[in-house]
């Protein structure tokens, strides 16, 4: 449907105030009348037909399984008896909605509810309400764009009704959970919606700004369902008349807006308000320039400028990340994110295929792992389908898929899935017959890439072609060619995108060759380099290419990562002899949180010890001598992590040349951690996991709301001899008692150790713990009895 | 009336972190750093509802029974009784989970300081409330999960007040809320002046079997 010639959709209003008018107790679930009042509902939805409104919404917004349980009805007979009050009473033109709202449940990572578990929950919703009559679905107050992705993927492989999505925004453009309109827009029209828009949040006059930002995101029909105005705390009431919700809802018109109708406060009379003042034919809309990009649910990268992919979650040829990601050391993945972020990457490109990894299941734990510590938008990074489809379907957000090449294989298998999940694609210029020498060659692929990604409504827009770096230590003449396609894809509407590092690869020096190349590539119309943003002559170089080509305007930016990353200084680099290894100093740096100056001392002892003897003779025993520090009293639990934190950048150090050598890795055994089912509240055991890790343990932790089963097996399948449980609530006990249990009865063989807020030692012991850990510090004592 | 943040307890946070002594200037100089952090992101939110008090102290107008002895008591002679809610909202959830993931050292001080804050938010609407329904009295505040008042109630308390829709909080399967930072609580309207020291008394404290305050015979609001 194209926004600019269809006619204007009168919809109906709020349907929660008018059926408390009719009797419906404060907090009783409105659904239920669908069942037991169907009189009264239909009711309802008469009186809003008979004041013009052409689609009616079901009364099925909380009809989901997590809100109906207790209810006394199922899902799928509140769900019929909804749609089939609401079709009773439309008169013939005039069409249902199933109407379906949050299920009242935070998603991962934020929450407990998986994607799975949410897709399930609509599905469910979804079948009873196409099979009952409806004619499309509705999302609507939704504030979480993960909770709408899962919706509109089950409306879309459940049924082939026309799906129409709604948010709610506060004032500060933004949902509760931090989406913001951008992020909104690029991700739903991506995902193949049909009209999208707000509903709730506020009255129509504050939202309109929200629209006007909206309609330069998307060129989809927006659909406008405000509030009639802002309600009065005391008493609940909404103070807007119908004829001023009309004036201010009417000028939404103009911005593309082609479904309008009310929300909380807004009833019949107000349809026949905007019905009977609704302009003669409605005025061609503004048609703005459409803006695109990438996005996170929270962040948008904008085509339009320079954009660095920042490359190092990618564990070819890092040995210290194929480890973590062998141990499943996510905390590693993400300490390589915040890096990058703080050094100006604006995306991360993430890849974890790594021989006899499941890099499916690696793929999804990263992904989920990164969404909840950035917001920086993510490039996929994988040559399987299979993998890559997996990603897409958890990622929230428009991803950035790296990539398809001109194979017809690679395109007939991957575009669909950048199709149906609404991500851009990077094109790799290389097919069956290889890397084309020339230029020329290298164009003719790009173009078949871009055609068949068209053929598939692909726009070019969303395409990102790599004319790809070849090593001039082997290749020569090649820097040149690659220099000369990016010029010419350029032409082509696309963007480019071209990791640059292993131009240099071979020659002495590197980074004088990359850096030099990476600079001509950016002449030559390269917009998002893949690159190492933590170093800082690259950093450097790009900063001074926004200098010169005038995208940093009074050269602010360069100045200030200037002051940040001074040039160093030979004469200091040439004296300051290393220090002698002192102890005292070791244990004074951590106590002061100094972790630079940790390594520092590590460096110098490694002159003269082996990693082992420093962990061992020094690391350790200062650890120790903190940890008695603070059974004192002499020191508090911030000094306490502080220092642990200074020491991790020690162990950090001694980690790298450990697994870089042929040598196994270090650590005195596993053990696993977990803050049992029903418990979010994570950061004690968060606390005793960067405590033990730097007591060397590997620690396995499993998260927070960890259910039992889960638990058992993987104690089992990893042979855990020691194993950790935090509980929070004195609610949630009992389900540390239940998980003892179960391990118990499983016949692990395993050490179990509790603690939390509400445990006494005469509880851990009623429930079969063999320890009771008090504080971090205690954990790390039980461990070393334990685990040695 | 709109949530106010006015100040972030550094005495209290201190008390949650479980420090005794004046803090080194280190550690005073990132608590400072991360309370000003943590003031730049948190945006709180509030919500509040009337009711009268009916038969067994029913709230008008729901089915909902505050269940009780401890409830009972609070609120004798109280005619009404509003509920409330205040959260920092997700942008501090959002602000203490990406912290984590930095440094845990700044996490726990996050943790501390905006336990302290979602307390002056709470406190500050208290205020407001007893401000805007003088001459009459408004009780001390009462939560889920203090005394015989079970963490059950929760949920019915969240959704009389619709804190979904209006604070972006939401309950996970087991009956606890997202964002952390998030108080619910009612308090009674009463003619009569609230006796003295009306403090909670520890018994009523869900902590009050592992706190190491009181082993040393000692409470928590004496440090």
């Amino acid at each position: 449907m194209n926004p600019a010639d269809s006619d204007l959709i009168l919809l109906d209003g709020g349907m929660g105030t008018m059926l408390q008018a009719a009797g419906l107790p404060l907090g009783g679930m409105p659904e239920v009348w669908n069942v037991t009042h169907p009189e009264e509902v239909q009711k309802i939805h008469r009186a809003y037909v008979s004041a013009g409104s052409r689609v009616i919404y079901a009364n099925t917004f909380g009809a989901n399984r997590f809100k109906a349980a207790g209810s006394g009805c199922s899902v799928s007979e509140l769900v019929s008896a909804g749609v089939r009050c609401a079709r009773a009473a439309a008169a013939p033109g005039c069409r249902v909605a199933l109407d379906i709202g949050p299920l009242g449940q935070l998603l991962e990572p934020l929450g407990t509810l998986s994607f799975e578990e949410a897709y399930a929950a609509f599905a469910e919703m979804l079948t009873a309400g196409a099979g009952a009559g409806a004619d499309l679905v509705v999302f609507e107050t939704m504030s979480d764009l993960q909770e709408v992705r899962a919706g509109v993927l089950a409306a879309k492989e459940t049924t082939s009704l026309p799906v129409w999505v709604t948010m709610t925004f506060e004032a500060t453009g933004r949902t509760f959970l931090g989406t913001t309109v951008p992020a909104m827009a690029l991700t739903l029209t991506g995902l193949g919606v049909d009209a999208l828009g707000f509903n709730c949040s506020l009255g129509p006059g504050e939202l309109l700004p929200l629209v006007r930002e909206l309609r330069q995101w998307t060129a989809l029909p927006l659909i406008f369902k405000p509030n009639a105005g802002l309600p009065d705390p005391a008493t609940g009431a909404y103070a807007m008349t119908p004829e001023a919700f009309r004036e201010a809802a009417l000028q939404a018109l103009p911005l593309g807006v082609r479904m309008l109708g009310g929300c909380c406060g807004s009833t019949p009379d107000f349809i026949r308000a905007l019905r009977d003042g609704l302009p003669q034919g409605i005025q061609g809309m503004d048609l703005l320039e459409a803006r695109n990009g990438l996005c996170s649910a929270r962040q948008v990268a904008e085509d339009g400028h320079l954009r660095i992919i920042g490359e190092r979650i990618n564990p070819t040829g890092k040995k210290r990340l194929q480890q973590a990601l062998r141990e499943g050391d996510l905390d590693y993945v993400l300490s390589l994110a915040a890096q990058q972020q703080e050094a100006g990457a604006e995306l991360l490109d993430v890849n974890v295929g790594l021989p006899g990894l499941d890099e499916k299941a690696a793929m999804v734990r990263t992904v989920q792992a990164l969404q909840g510590a950035t917001d920086l938008p993510l490039q996929i990074d994988s040559s399987d389908p299979e993998v890559i489809e997996a990603a897409l379907r958890i990622y929230c957000g428009k991803a950035l898929v790296n990539s398809v090449n001109g194979t017809r294989e690679s395109l007939e298998r991957i575009l669909p899935l950048c199709r149906k999940y609404g991500a851009a694609v990077v094109g790799l210029c290389l097919d069956e017959n290889g890397i084309p020498e020339s230029w020329q060659g290298r164009v003719e692929i790009a173009r078949r890439i871009v055609d068949a990604a068209e053929a598939l409504g692909i726009p070019r827009q969303d395409l990102y072609i790599d004319c790809l770096t070849l090593t001039v230590s082997a290749q020569q003449e090649q820097a040149r060619e690659t220099l000369q396609a990016l010029m010419a894809v350029r032409r082509l509407g696309v963007h480019t995108l071209l990791g640059v590092s292993n131009i240099s690869f071979g020659m002495p020096e590197r980074e004088n060759i990359t850096v030099s190349f990476l600079t001509q590539a950016l002449m030559a119309g390269l917009e998002c380099p893949i690159v190492n943003p933590g170093q800082p002559a690259i950093r450097k170089a790009i900063a001074a290419f926004q200098v010169l080509s005038g995208q940093d305007p009074g050269g602010e930016k360069y100045i200030r990562l200037c002051s940040e990353f001074p040039a160093p200084q030979q004469t200091a680099q040439a004296a300051a002899p290393a220090a002698a290894f002192d102890a005292n100093a070791l244990e004074k740096a951590m106590l002061q949180g100094q972790g630079g100056e940790v390594a520092r001392l590590i460096r110098a002892a490694l002159e003269t010890s082996s990693e082992m003897e420093i962990i061992d003779g020094q690391l350790i025993p200062a650890l120790n001598r903190v940890g008695a520090a603070y059974e004192k009293q002499q020191i508090f639990l911030p000094q306490l992590l502080r220092a642990a934190q200074a020491a991790s950048q020690g162990f950090e150090l001694l980690k790298e040349r450990l697994s870089a050598g042929a040598g196994a890795g270090l650590s005195r055994g596993k053990i696993l951690l977990a803050t049992v089912r029903g418990d979010i509240h994570d950061i004690g055991k968060n606390i005793v996991r960067v405590v033990l890790e730097n007591y060397g343990y590997t620690v396995l932790d499993l998260g927070r709301d960890v259910p039992p089963g889960k638990i058992v097996e993987t104690v089992l399948s990893e042979n855990i001899p020691l194993v950790g449980l935090s509980a929070l609530m004195t609610t949630t006990l009992p389900s540390m008692a239940e998980t003892i249990r179960a391990l118990r009865e499983a016949g692990a063989d395993c050490k179990i150790m509790v603690g939390g807020a509400v445990l006494t030692p005469e509880y851990a012991a009623e429930i079969g713990a063999d320890y009771y850990a008090r504080d971090a510090k205690a954990s790390a004592d039980i461990a070393g009895e334990v685990l040695g | 009336m709109e949530g106010r943040l006015t100040e972030i307890s550094l005495k209290e946070a201190l008390r949650y972190l479980g420090v005794r002594d004046a803090p080194d200037p280190q550690l005073a100089a990132a608590m400072e750093k991360c309370s000003a952090l943590l003031r730049s992101r948190a945006r709180p939110r509030i919500t509040w509802r009337q009711f009268s008090l009916g038969e067994d102290l029913r709230l008008e107008g729901t089915s909902f029974f505050l269940p009780g002895q401890d409830i009972r008591r609070h609120l004798s002679c109280c005619l009404r009784v509003i509920l409330l809610a205040a959260t920092l909202g997700m942008e501090t959830e959002l602000l203490l989970r990406q912290t984590q993931s930095r440094s845990m050292a700044d996490a726990v001080l996050l943790d501390a300081l905006a336990s302290a804050a979602v307390e002056n938010v709470t406190d500050n609407l208290c205020r407001d409330l007893a401000a805007e329904f003088a001459p009459l009295h408004l009780t001390p505040r009462y939560s889920p999960g203090y005394g015989d008042f079970p963490l059950e109630a929760q949920r019915e308390v969240c959704e009389l007040l619709n804190v979904h829709r209006l604070l972006g909080v939401s309950l996970t399967a087991g009956g606890l809320m997202i964002p952390q930072k998030t108080v619910t609580a009612l308090a009674g309207l009463t003619g009569d002046p609230p006796e003295k020291s009306p403090r909670p008394r520890c018994e009523a404290c869900p902590l009050a079997g592992g706190c190491s305050y009181r082993k040393e015979d000692r409470t928590c609001e004496s440090c």
